[in-house]
């Protein structure tokens, strides 16, 4: 009989166990709460004097976190979607993680290949690299990226010049970067020039998916360089400017019309330089 | 020298047979595996997340063993009364002491390479499977870190003899230590911030900025020791900083040894 009881009050705790978890958090629910996004960043001083001695572990996992954080709001083209609060914070939180140490390399690589394309933080980005570039004085890649910065979303060739020389003459870097440097310092064809920068940075880069988004960007700007080469053409040979993108077909200068690997369509504006109506995609994300 | 190895014995065997011991290590040897899952999330720098985990475990579960096998090593005997036996036979006091001081180098000694093998074990299985991913490593570089990393600990637990010497119970001392590493490893940064809080944009009394002076020469400097961000990315440390630190390792254990077998000759036990 006691043995009974026993066994039905256990019953019973357990099953007021489960509903009463159910209702308590239920009702957690409803407490005012502070926003996981406006969490703060603790400033880089006072996290190095409390991490002590696992500074570069605090390092890590901030970046990690960063990274999950990054990968969450990530959409299924690639391109990674965030508030104007949550950029902040993933900014803030990189440049802690890059304080902590400054030789941690991957920080300054998500951040830029994020902030950049996805997040217009183009300052921002570029203080990353430039805090990069100067710890990590043996590895090429960082100024190539703020001189990639400042080429294609700040439109400074001389720094961009800058820049890919410094790149050019550490160590490991590619023969190619001193033709980049050339091509800046010369003012040659923009496209050519931003496809020559995004094969170089393909190259350098062993993540699938990042390489497989640098890819579709450089099909789109190689259509592009293919029609804007065969507006040159037609300007030779009738003395005027085709007006639509179809008169390029009908003087069979091209026999097709390249397809845009962001979906849009590809068309001549008034001032006679082609652009796609899938610009959004191309440029970075104007917020 | 004679005398001291028996108690040195003793205190290790001691140290081997506790439990937590055991605990320590399964905790050291999981974070470890962990470490091979983790750091396969880095996109670029696997070798320096790799080296940061194996490096900081080792941190980790040394404090640990520091903390509460090697602090109750010491209060064990005075608990259980088991020193006027020990003290009865031809020992003074002193040689008590440093024998046991030296019995739980052997153990830190022990525990540490112990681990290390394990942690140099998950590094290599990193490198073997992204060698693109090292690119600045050094071997060298990881086992100097690994013995700074001892070294600091043995240091710690020096510190302990000296308050476990000042102090009647153990809890005291596990406070005043914990007190003392974290002390240890940040006062370096906190000695540059006060000398400079026009950095920061912070305002500091000159009563605080000479008592944080004092304490940087009062107690141990721990993060002298840290070298887990040169030994991730391979940069150079050059050897005169090596000695330097192994004789600043040095100095600073046997004065504080001394002292505490000085006020471990005057103590009396209950």
């Amino acid at each position: 009989m006691r043995r009974l009881l026993t066994a039905v009050i256990f019953m019973l705790l357990c099953i007021a166990h489960v509903v009463i978890l159910e209702k308590a958090s239920e009702s957690r629910n409803t407490l005012p709460v502070v926003n996981d996004t406006e969490e703060m960043v603790l400033p880089s001083s006072v996290l190095k004097i409390s991490s002590g001695e696992f500074d570069s572990l605090v390092s890590d996992y901030l970046f990690l976190k960063m990274l999950v954080f990054a990968g969450e709001k990530t959409d299924e083209r690639g391109s990674v979607i965030m508030t104007d609060q949550e950029w902040r914070l993933f900014y803030q939180t990189l440049e802690a993680s890059s304080d902590l140490d400054p030789y941690f390399v991957d920080p300054y690589f998500i951040g830029n290949a994020f902030l950049t394309w996805d997040g217009n933080m183009i300052k921002e980005a570029n203080a990353l690299l430039e805090k990069g570039s100067r710890h990590r004085d043996w590895d090429w890649s960082l100024p190539f990226f703020l001189g990639f910065n400042h080429f294609f979303f700040l439109d400074d060739n001389e720094k961009a010049g800058t820049y890919m020389m410094e790149a050019a003459r550490r160590p490991g870097a590619s023969p190619s970067l001193a033709g980049l440097a050339s091509k800046l310092a010369f003012k040659a064809n923009r496209v050519e020039t931003s496809i020559a920068f995004l094969e170089e940075i393909r190259n350098s880069t062993e993540d699938e998916s990042l390489r497989k988004l640098y890819e579709t960007r450089i099909e789109a700007l190689r259509a592009i360089l293919v029609l804007e080469q065969a507006v040159d053409v037609y300007r030779k040979k009738y003395t005027k400017r085709p007006l639509e993108i179809g008169d390029l077909i009908t003087a069979k200068i091209i026999a097709e019309i390249p397809v845009d690997p962001y979906g849009g369509r590809f068309y001549i504006d008034k001032s006679g330089s082609i652009k796609t109506t899938s610009e959004k995609e191309l440029l970075p994300h104007r917020r | 020298m004679i005398v001291l190895w028996p108690i040195a014995a003793i205190t290790f065997k001691e140290g081997i047979r506790d439990r937590a011991l055991y605990g320590i290590t399964l905790f050291a040897l999981s974070l470890l595996g962990f470490s091979l899952l983790l750091s396969n999330m880095a996109p670029r720098d696997v070798g320096k997340v790799a080296v940061d985990m194996a490096l900081s475990t080792i941190s980790f579960a040394g404090l640990l063993l520091v903390l509460f096998v090697g602090i109750n090593l010491m209060a064990k005997d005075l608990d259980k009364r088991t020193i006027y036996s020990v003290l009865s036979r031809p020992v003074s006091r002193s040689e008590y002491v440093v024998g046991k001081f030296f019995g739980l180098c052997l153990l830190i000694v022990a525990v540490v390479v112990f681990l290390s093998i394990f942690a140099l074990l998950s590094i290599l299985m990193l490198k073997l499977s992204y060698p693109n991913y090292f690119e600045k490593f050094a071997w060298s570089l990881v086992i100097l870190a690994i013995t700074f990393e001892g070294a600091m600990l043995i240091l710690l637990s020096a510190i302990s003899f000296f308050f476990a010497s000042l102090t009647s119970t153990s809890f005291v001392t596990l406070v005043l230590t914990v007190i003392s590493y974290l002390i240890g490893n940040s006062i370096r940064d906190v000695k540059a911030l006060v000398e400079s809080p026009a950095a920061a944009g912070i305002q500091i009394s000159p009563v605080m900025v000479k008592t944080v002076q004092a304490a940087y020469y009062l107690f141990p400097n721990l993060s002298l020791f840290d070298v887990k961000i040169q030994a991730a990315h391979g940069l150079p440390i050059p050897l005169n900083y090596i000695l330097l630190l192994l004789l600043y390792f040095v100095v600073y254990s046997s004065l504080v040894i001394t002292l505490a077998a000085l006020i471990f000759r005057r103590k009396e036990f209950p």
